[in-house]
């Protein structure tokens, strides 16, 4: 099996990403070692491309087996659900990677270089174990080893204690998903008798609906904790924007897609749809994320940190579209629950796409600046234009416009939403068309998002020195910006590529299921809008030629400051304002002296957002655990003799155990 | 002959677009018992300031320019959707709603984009308090719409154009005068009018598309103010389309087109009329009362979307 020129490819890349890289690069500490490393990295993602296209086209057969070597059976395979996230990682992998090169050159001593590699190398790796698993034991494996190398890699950045506290979070809550997921797989054990995907596949049908349920709801939390839905997204606004750029991306783009895939393995593949309330569950999370992330968001100014609530914001919206399929599935309409699948999987593609972009170039911009603070940069466009006009595609993808590839998945999921109105249930056809609301609103805010930010970082006037004195960023973060822009506006532009392959594979996910017909018109109307569009564009802006430049009316001043402009935070006040219910800050104003109310020499003013599920769902669990950890501390006596009591009391009850069973 | 009258009405809405503007400055100056300047001054204003030259800030990008562009392409694009003449346009049947929503926020976005670029306090006022009116208004301008096609099981605006033209004049639902309702408030939000916006005014505590609009001069200034008045004969269009059609040429004969023609500008004028009656009674809201003022359409519209289920029966 083998022999294949596919399985070749495979074997190539799991073998150079696993073990070639790393070896190389801690055994040479010469240049060259690590230029043929990045050089493996970069043939093994377009191998591990090329493997995922041609598992995309056809349905084929496992790849390999290597049970022989491991404990448990370990085995990786690529149909065609893995074969589509298999693309979506070495899609993103290749421009990140090249990306990487100058940013890791410019930004890390040598010695940290090699190591930053070859964890970057093993990142790749656990993320393709992840989504070409097929059995339980590897996909825990690699879900394991992908938490581990992703925090190794937030550590190599630097290590202050608030560092520590952030990737503890981040550690801690990935392994209450941990939990969760190996729960699912543990709850298939008694009906499947082995965690092999096919034989898990074939018992699900059989099993009780109480366990399909449990199965739904661990999946749900498990997947949910990775995928960053809100409650469950504490770590995400704290582990994303301290990573380096490069990883940040990765984490954005790809690591939490492997959550939908985990999700979309079990709710579609598995269980063939959840218990009836499933789709209402999944709904409602992802209103909840995309609404609160999306606010969130607004209300910052650190680029990544704002990047990262936007992922919050747009797993919401993946998390929608899988909502809606559920409930068509509930509601046995297969066709609709195809599209909104396919809305769900192409949001998905998208979101890596746009979302590893604006990461880079969030690293591009502190690159050229040393900061990322949007109330610091500004002006940006006029000095780094590469960058700039990379960033700007990415901004209007994810604000969901026309004529780039978020608006494409957008559309697909507003159309499922507006197909929930031919349901015969009464709520259904409520609920599903009343979201059209909720995702305009998402959207809405989203767009009014970006022009904050793409105006405060790259428009108008530089903000501090940094921003005044930026340089373009070096060639090879140029061209990784380049190729995520292009894939996005392809996208955009021409979806008919990627909704045919995606049509095949949601009808393997959704049996029964035909070509929804608002796959093929999206095809067919948006090249027809693009031209109109760029068409008229193209004759006015033949119209006009004679520019003059000009200073600006000052309004009597003798010339404008960058101080005059809005800030970022300004922009946004009056939508903070309105949503004031969300935010709801602590402020606190201090005048000095404190006996001279009038006359204060100074004032400080400060204002801190503890969110409302921070304090209503987090504090009293980890109070829970703090006075239960101060019980068990009882036991604990220090004294040896009490210790050999514990042992002898276990003995005593194990053996008087064991005599019953008999 | 379709695709002649396709193309007519699409220049009736995008060359008549200023034509509006000038009747409605007409009407509300008469209203104020003033003479008012003449109906063709929007014309002439354009023209003028084609022939200018662009005044360019020396801190801005190239975003400064390209955006008056990018929203009159798109704003163009977005005449192609309505029908006007007879129950289809050129992107009517193959092109939804929805795309017609997201074709305005193409160039909202990059009319904002261009008002951050001037590098001056008013373009950032202009464009955070627009940020707050569209984000606001996008959510009740879908689900008006959603509720009639929902109601037509169509969701492009030709199908569902010729769904209201095969109803009855006299049977119109709760959903249709909760679904007018609610999109007539959009209109207003959306295209700048009274009581959300003061298009006359330059006040910086008031203004908001002026205050986006600033900056700009010569033929960049004209492609924003011709591309609003598109955006704004537009949705007057698209009202009179989606809520009385009725009076649409259903062959594609000479005479029939002309006497769509004709009904068409009869049901603009009254429309018209209408507004700047409401412009003229009504004050200006204060900037945080717009939300609620959208709340209001929001919360009507999703009373539409909920009555279809009874309609339906």
């Amino acid at each position: 099996m083998l022999i294949t020129l596919t399985g070749a490819a495979f074997v190539f890349l799991l073998s150079a990403l696993g073990v070639f890289v790393p070896l190389i690069l801690i055994a040479g500490r010469a240049k060259g070692a690590r230029r043929l490393a990045i050089a493996l990295i970069l043939t093994a993602s377009s191998a591990g491309g090329l493997v995922a296209v041609s598992g995309v086209l056809r349905q084929p057969a496992p790849l390999l087996d290597l049970s022989l070597v491991t404990p448990f059976s370990f085995s990786l395979a690529v149909d065609r659900l893995s074969a589509f996230f298999l693309l979506l990682v070495c899609a993103v992998a290749v421009p990140v990677t090249i990306f990487a090169v100058p940013y890791f050159d410019l930004h890390y001593s040598e010695q940290r270089r090699h190591w930053t590699w070859a964890f970057f190398s093993l990142f790749l790796l656990s993320m393709i174990v992840v989504v070409t698993a097929s059995t339980g034991f590897a996909f825990l494996a690699g879900w394991e080893l992908m938490t581990l190398v992703s925090a190794a890699l937030i550590l190599i950045e630097g290590d202050s204690p608030e560092r520590r506290h952030n990737v503890f979070i981040y550690l801690l809550m990935m392994h209450v998903g941990a939990a969760a997921v190996a729960a699912c797989f543990f709850l298939f054990l008694p009906y499947s008798h082995s965690l092999d995907f096919g034989a898990i596949r074939a018992a699900s049908a059989a099993m009780p609906g109480g366990i399909r349920a449990a199965v739904f709801l661990s999946a749900f939390v498990g997947f949910g904790a990775k995928a960053g839905l809100i409650p469950l997204h504490l770590w995400l606004p704290r582990a994303h924007p301290i990573a380096p750029s490069p990883v940040s991306a990765l984490m954005s783009g790809v690591m939490l897609k492997t959550a939908v895939y985990g999700f979309v393995r079990f709710g579609f593949d598995f269980l063939a749809g959840g218990p009836w309330w499933s789709g209402y569950l999944v709904l409602l999370a992802g209103a909840v994320s995309g609404l609160l992330g999306v606010l969130y968001a607004i209300a910052e100014h650190d680029l990544k940190r704002f990047l990262a609530y936007h992922s919050v914001e747009n797993i919401g919206i993946i998390f929608l579209g899988l909502g809606t399929s559920l409930l068509f599935l509930a509601h046995h309409a297969a066709l609709w629950a195809a599209l909104a699948l396919i809305a769900a999987l192409l949001h998905t593609l998208n979101h890596a796409l746009f979302k590893s972009l604006l990461f880079l170039g969030a690293g591009a911009v502190s690159h050229a600046t040393h900061t990322v603070d949007l109330e610091e940069l500004g002006g940006l466009q006029r000095r780094m234009p590469v960058t700039g006009t990379a960033f700007l595609i990415g901004c209007c993808s994810i604000a969901g416009l026309p004529l780039l590839n978020g608006f494409i998945s957008e559309w697909l999921i507003f159309r499922s939403f507006l197909a929930g109105s031919s349901l015969t249930g009464t709520k259904a056809q409520i609920i599903l068309p009343l979201m059209v609301g909720i995702l305009a609103l998402i959207g809405g805010l989203a767009a009014a998002c970006f022009v904050k930010t793409f105006g405060a970082a790259f428009l108008g006037r530089p903000r501090s020195s940094g921003a005044e004195h930026a340089q373009e960023a070096p060639l090879g973060m140029g061209v990784g910006l380049w190729l995520l822009g292009a894939a996005c506006v392809c996208i955009g532009i021409f979806p008919g590529v990627v909704l045919r392959p995606l049509v095949s594979l949601v009808q393997v996910l959704v049996p029964g299921a035909g070509v929804p017909e608002e796959t093929l018109s999206i095809a067919r109307v948006i090249p027809w809008i693009a031209a109109i569009v760029l068409g008229a564009s193209g004759v006015v802006a033949l119209l006009r030629s004679r520019k003059r430049i000009t200073r600006t009316w000052a309004c009597g001043l003798p010339e404008l400051s960058s101080r005059m402009q809005y800030t970022s935070t300004a922009f946004s006040k009056p939508i903070r304002f309105v949503f004031a219910q969300v935010y709801r800050p602590d402020r606190k104003v201090e005048r000095l002296p404190a006996d001279q109310p009038y006359f204060p020499v100074s004032i400080s003013y400060r204002s801190v957002r503890t969110t409302s599920y921070e304090r209503a769902l987090y504090r009293p669990f980890v109070e829970l655990v703090v006075s239960l950890a101060h019980q068990v501390r009882r036991l604990q006596t220090g004294n040896i003799q009490v210790y050999l009591l514990y042992i002898f009391l276990a003995l005593v009850s194990l053996l008087t155990l064991l005599r019953f069973q008999r | 002959m379709k695709i002649t009258a396709d193309i007519l009405q699409a220049l009736i809405l995008i060359l008549g677009a200023p034509l509006v503007r000038g009747i409605i400055a007409r009407l509300k100056a008469r209203l104020q018992r003033r003479r008012g300047a003449s109906i063709w001054r929007p014309y002439a204003e354009i023209f003028k300031l084609l022939r200018k030259e662009d005044l360019v800030p020396p801190t801005s990008s190239a975003v400064f320019r390209l955006a008056p562009i990018l929203l009159f392409g798109s704003t163009v694009c977005v005449a192609a959707f309505v029908p006007v003449l007879h129950a289809s346009a050129l992107l009517g049947s193959r092109g939804d709603f929805f795309l017609l929503v997201y074709l305005l926020a193409f160039g909202r976005f990059f009319l904002s984009l261009g008002a951050l670029d001037g590098g001056s306090a008013f373009g950032g006022m202009g464009a955070s308090r627009e940020a707050l009116v569209s984000s606001l208004a996008e959510a009740p301008f879908l689900l008006g719409l959603v509720a009639v096609a929902i109601l037509a099981s169509r969701a492009d605006i030709a199908g569902m154009v010729e769904w209201t033209l095969q109803q009855n004049i006299f049977n119109i639902s709760a959903v249709h005068i909760l679904a007018f309702t609610s999109l007539a408030m959009v209109t207003l939000a959306e295209t700048g009018r009274m009581p959300v916006d003061n298009p006359t005014t330059h006040l910086e505590l008031t203004m908001i598309h002026e205050g986006m609009v600033l900056e700009y001069s010569g033929p960049s200034l004209a492609l924003i103010e011709w591309a609003s008045a598109i955006k704004f004969h537009g949705m007057l269009a698209l009202l009179i389309a989606l809520f009385c059609p009725w009076g649409m040429a259903s062959g594609s004969s000479g005479w029939e087109v002309a006497v769509a023609l004709l009904v068409y500008c009869a049901k603009a004028a009254v429309l018209m009329i209408l507004l700047s009656v409401i412009e003229s009674a009504v004050a200006k809201l204060r900037m945080y009362l717009v939300p609620d003022f959208l709340g209001v359409a929001s919360a009507v519209s999703a009373l539409a979307v909920i009555f279809t289920t009874l309609a339906k029966r």
